[in-house]
Formats: C-alpha cells, structure tokens, sequence
C-alpha cells in the first residue's frame, strides 16, 4: 500500500461515512428511519438488494473459490430469477399492502403473537450470526495489508459501519449501498482489465481461458444427482430456489429494501433486477477469480496466501523442503502450460493436466504441513488469494481502489443486516411486547441502539469466525441452518387456508429440529437443508393444523 | 436527487398481464444464460 492507495481507501471511507450521516435529516419518525417513509425509487432499491446481498465475502470468498475449485459456485444462483419470480407474485404484494415494518409483523395478522415472535427471534439468531462472518471477511484482508492484528480490524470495520447506520437508518443504508454498488463495479472492471494486461507476451484471454477450461475451472453445469456434490444445476435451482425464496422473501434484511419502495410495481421491479442482473455479475466475479487462476500459471504464486500463517513456519526444514518441491512443480506446470497453448495435442494436454495436479499436490501438502505446525485444524487459505494476489500484483492506486470496493461491498451488506436487526428487535419486540404506545421519538432512539448492540455482538462474532474456512459456504449454511424452515412458515401463511398458529408454530420448530438432524446424522450438502427445513415445516404445520379447529381463517392483506 | 421524502406523485401500478410477461421473458432469459454458459464452459474446455 503506497500513499495514493491510502488516498484511495481514506477518501472512500470518509465519503461513505459522510454521505450516511447526513441523511438523519430524513430520520426524525419511524417510518422515516426504518422503511424511508415508503418513498425510495425501484433503481435504488434494486441497487440496495444486490448490494445487501454482494459482501465482502463475495468478492474475497468467491474469487479464492474460482482460484481453487473453479467456476461452479455459479449453479448456486440458478435458482434466483425464479425465485424472484415467485416473490413478485406472492410476498411483495403481501408484504407491501399489508403496510408492515416487518415481515413476521403479518404473521401476527395470519396466525398469532407467538408465531411472530418466534420466526422474528429465529431471524435475529440467524442473522447476527451471519453480519458476524460478513464483518470477518474484510477483516481478513486488512489484516494482511496493514498487518494489525484482526481484532482490531474487526472493530475498526464493524463500529465504523454500525455508527452511520445507526444515526442515518435505511435512508442511510439505501443512498449509499447505491454509490457502494458503483465503487465494486469500477473497480471489478479495471482489475479484469489489468490481469489481462500482465498475462506474458502471446497469451491472450482466449488461451487463458483454454488453460482454465482445460482443468476444468469453467464449469458452469453439473447435471449430476448426488445429494453429496455441493454445487450442481439441480442442488442450485432446487436447494438454491428454497434458500433464496426464504432470503429475499423472509428475511427483513431483504424485505425491508422493497418495502422502501414507492409502490408494489417498484417493489417488484426492484427485485427483477437482481433477477436479471445476479447471474452475470457473479459469472464476473468468479471470471476474477480464474483470471487469477491463469495468472499464477506464469508468475510463481505463494506457496500459501496468509501471510501470517507462513510467517509462524517459513524457517523450517521441512517448509524449506515443500518450498523448493512446489516451485519445481510451478515451474514444470508453466512449462506444460507453454507447450499446450504452443501445440494443442491431446498429449500436450495431457502433460499440463498431469503437472498442474503434481502443482495442486504439492500445494495441498503445504497447507496440510501449516496446518499441523500451527496446530490450526481450521486452516483455511481460500479467503487470503485474492487480497494477497491484490497488494502483491496490481498497480499502485488500483490496489487502492480493490481494498475500498472490498470496504464498499462490506459495508453495504454489514449496514442493511443491522437495520434490519434493529428494525425486528424494535418493532416486533420493543414495541409489540414492551411500549406499544410509545412516541416515534422513542422508537426511533430504541433502534439506535439496537443498532449499536447488533454491531457490538456481530463484531463478537466475527472474532470467532474468521477461521471457519470458505467464509461464504460459511454465511450460507449459517442461513441454510434456519432459512428454510422459516420459508415453511410463510408458505403456510400464504398458501395453505388450512393452516392455523399452533401449526405454524410447531411445524417451525419441528423444521429447524429436522435440519439439525440432516446435518449431524446424514452428509448431503447444505443448500438442501433449505428444502429439508421447508417441507417438514409445512408437513408437520399441517398435520398440527389439523388437530386445530378453532383458529383463524385467511387474511388478506 | 436524494431527497426523498417529498411529495410527488402517485405511484402508477401495472397491470398483472403486463407483469405476466415480463415474468415469462424473466425465466426465458434464465435459461438462455445458462445455455450460453453451458457453450462458454464447452467451447474453453474441448
């Protein structure tokens, strides 16, 4: 980091802290601080999903992913422009008529108090886990480049965010998630465009690309069935269909960004833009991740990316020893890289499969190696390629512009997650258990510090998170874990007339209590955890339902 | 541009075929992608 990069990063921080602050001018009410009086434009809201959505853990965990394992994270998305269909349909109109602040508030009006109140405690559980691994996430990162500890990166980043969320509310998070959006855009564009430029004389993108495809980095589908593979075309329009129905549709962080829209159409429209949008976006961040992929097959990469870890190591013998065994193996995986793109035989492609598997051999036995001599079982290098790749490889004022749209993807995400934690701890438990006639000043004043308390516990967390491997497998499965259990709730609201609140609340638990038991007893990947918790959550609220005959009937919203 | 909180006019809701078919282009163009990205991964891999 040189002193235009700092330039950079102090300018985009000292923008967007500004730029959130300024907006308690909008603030004064409740409806003001948590849903912008109803009055924000669909491009806006739109922009504010996908950056509530788009963290840090995005930009880091998944381009460390594209390096590693390749393009197939991509079927995880599959399922979303359908899933935003179904929402448009259902739970924006719902929602939006209903004139609520939350969505388990039209569970009171569905069911009852306690159905509320459950699926709202479920929700800040969930959630203030998950804001804890997205603070983590650039905390990995700063931790490199500044080399503080990341304690106090944690800190810095989380209290930093927590303070302009808690004085400028969704006003603040919505105005600047949309400059945050154009920050990581820009700054995506520029670091394609520089890795390409410093591929060596002869090697287009083109040949980088066949290089990458060669090894299998581009796949895109699987059409696989086994319920073990973590990322095929169905686990992603099915597993991934559940989970994003129960995110946007039944997570506050989500529904509260559309219910700050102008009306039901812009609401809508709001999330069709993810629909369209979401797919090609992530093809490009994960394009990063390979290109840096292709970089690293004619630049010796670091044996392994933290920096930190090595350090504790480097000195040893037996360090010494895999450092000379993995250069020689980058050097012959360079050299049958060369003559593959030089002649594109079957034997020439086989040469390079054969060394780039010695290559990701020998690299495996480093990480094995660091790992017993750190005596860290948690070890995970993926987090650390790309901000390592970035302070090590691109320009000056570039690596400026990455570190500030990792900040921007952070900060956007961490600000909307606690609003939304702020906004169902006061409406659906200050308010509905504890002042129900209070003034909006009151209210108001209870979010922000709710707001601060989040913040406070998410940072917490994130102490404890930051060595739990693929920090975005990490933040889904903590939502898979509830997700879809919570979406089983909603289905029965909307869809099943026969559903009454005993059910519902029964068949919540009875859902969360199956996912426990798929993922302690059974190995199927964590995206089907969402249809597990869904469908025994309707099955079991039904069934309960049944035993009901008072209750009451539908309501319209 | 950020001053949101004053008065304009009334929202304008669309009807629901027109929603209909912007739904149906939605899923279409999912689809479409996917195809595409199936030819990227076949076309770099072959």
């Amino acid at each position: 980091m040189r002193p235009l990069d700092w330039a950079v990063v102090v300018a985009y921080l000292v923008y967007v802290i500004w730029d959130g602050i300024r907006m308690t001018k909008h603030s004064g009410n409740v409806e003001g601080y948590f849903l912008a009086n109803r009055s924000l434009p669909w491009w806006a809201v739109g922009l504010s999903v996908m950056a509530t959505q788009l963290s840090a853990i995005t930009l880091v965990g998944t381009t460390g992913q594209a390096y590693s394992d390749g393009m197939r994270f991509i079927q995880f998305y599959y399922g979303l422009p359908l899933a935003m269909v179904i929402l448009c349909v259902t739970a924006v109109p719902f929602f939006y008529r209903a004139n609520v602040y939350t969505a388990y508030e039209y569970l009171e009006r569905r069911f009852d108090a306690k159905v509320r109140s459950l699926t709202s405690f479920f929700f800040l559980i969930s959630r203030g886990l998950g804001v804890g691994v997205i603070i983590a996430a650039p905390s990995v990162i700063l931790s490199i480049v500044l080399g503080w500890h990341e304690m106090t990166t944690i800190f810095v980043i989380g209290i930093s965010t927590t303070i302009y969320t808690m004085i400028g509310g969704v006003q603040a998070v919505t105005w600047t998630d949309v400059k945050q959006m154009f920050v990581i855009f820009f700054g995506l564009t520029v670091v394609i465009f520089v890795i390409i430029s410093q591929f060596p004389a002869g090697v287009s993108f083109a040949d980088g690309l066949t290089l990458a495809g060669a090894t299998g980095k581009l796949t895109t589908v699987s059409l696989s069935f086994d319920l073990k593979e973590k990322y095929t075309l169905w686990s992603g329009m099915i597993g991934g269909l559940f989970l994003f129905l129960s995110y946007f549709g039944c997570d506050q962080s989500q529904v509260q960004r559309f219910l700050t829209a102008k009306s039901v159409s812009e609401g809508r429209t709001s999330l069709l833009m993810s629909a369209f949008l979401k797919i090609p976006m992530q093809f490009m961040i994960l394009l990063v991740g390979v290109l840096v992929f292709v970089f690293y097959q004619f630049t010796a990469p670091p044996m392994i990316f933290n920096q930190v870890e090595t350090g504790k190591v480097a000195e040893t013998a037996q360090y010494q020893t895999l450092k000379g065994e993995f250069d020689t193996a980058h050097q012959k995986r360079e050299t049958a890289a060369e003559h593959f793109l030089q002649e594109r035989t079957d034997a020439t492609r086989q040469e390079y499969l054969a060394a780039d598997k010695a290559f990701n051999a020998s690299r495996k036995n480093a990480v094995e190696y660091v790992k017993s001599a750190t005596k860290n079982d948690s070890f995970n290098d993926v987090n650390y390629v790309f901000p390592t790749f970035v302070v090590q490889n691109m320009p000056m004022g570039v690596i400026g512009l990455i570190i500030a749209a990792i900040f921007a993807a952070a900060m956007s995400s961490i600000s909307a997650e606690l609003n939304a934690l702020a906004t169902a701890t006061t409406i659906d438990f200050y308010r509905r258990h504890f002042n129900k006639d209070g003034t909006d000043k009151q209210y108001v004043f209870f979010g922000r510090i709710a707001t601060f308390v989040w913040g406070l516990f998410a940072c917490i967390v994130a102490t404890y998170a930051t060595n739990l491997g693929s920090l975005i497998e990490v933040v889904n499965k903590f939502g898979s874990f509830f997700y879809g259990s919570l979406l089983g709730v909603f289905v029965l609201a909307f869809a099943v007339k026969r559903a009454r609140a005993r059910g519902a609340f029964f068949g919540l638990l009875f859902g969360i209590a199956s996912v426990w038991v798929a993922s302690h007893f059974t190995d199927i990947e964590f995206l089907w955890f969402n249809v597990v918790g869904c469908v025994v959550t309707v099955a079991a609220g039904y069934l309960i339902s049944l035993t009901d005959k008072g209750g009451i009937d539908v309501v319209e919203a | 541009m950020q001053d949101t909180t004053k008065n304009e006019d009334p929202p304008v809701e669309r009807s629901d075929a027109w929603w209909y078919k912007v739904y149906f282009a939605v899923l279409v163009t999912t689809v479409v992608v996917i195809a595409l990205l199936q030819a990227f991964t076949y076309y770099f891999s072959n």
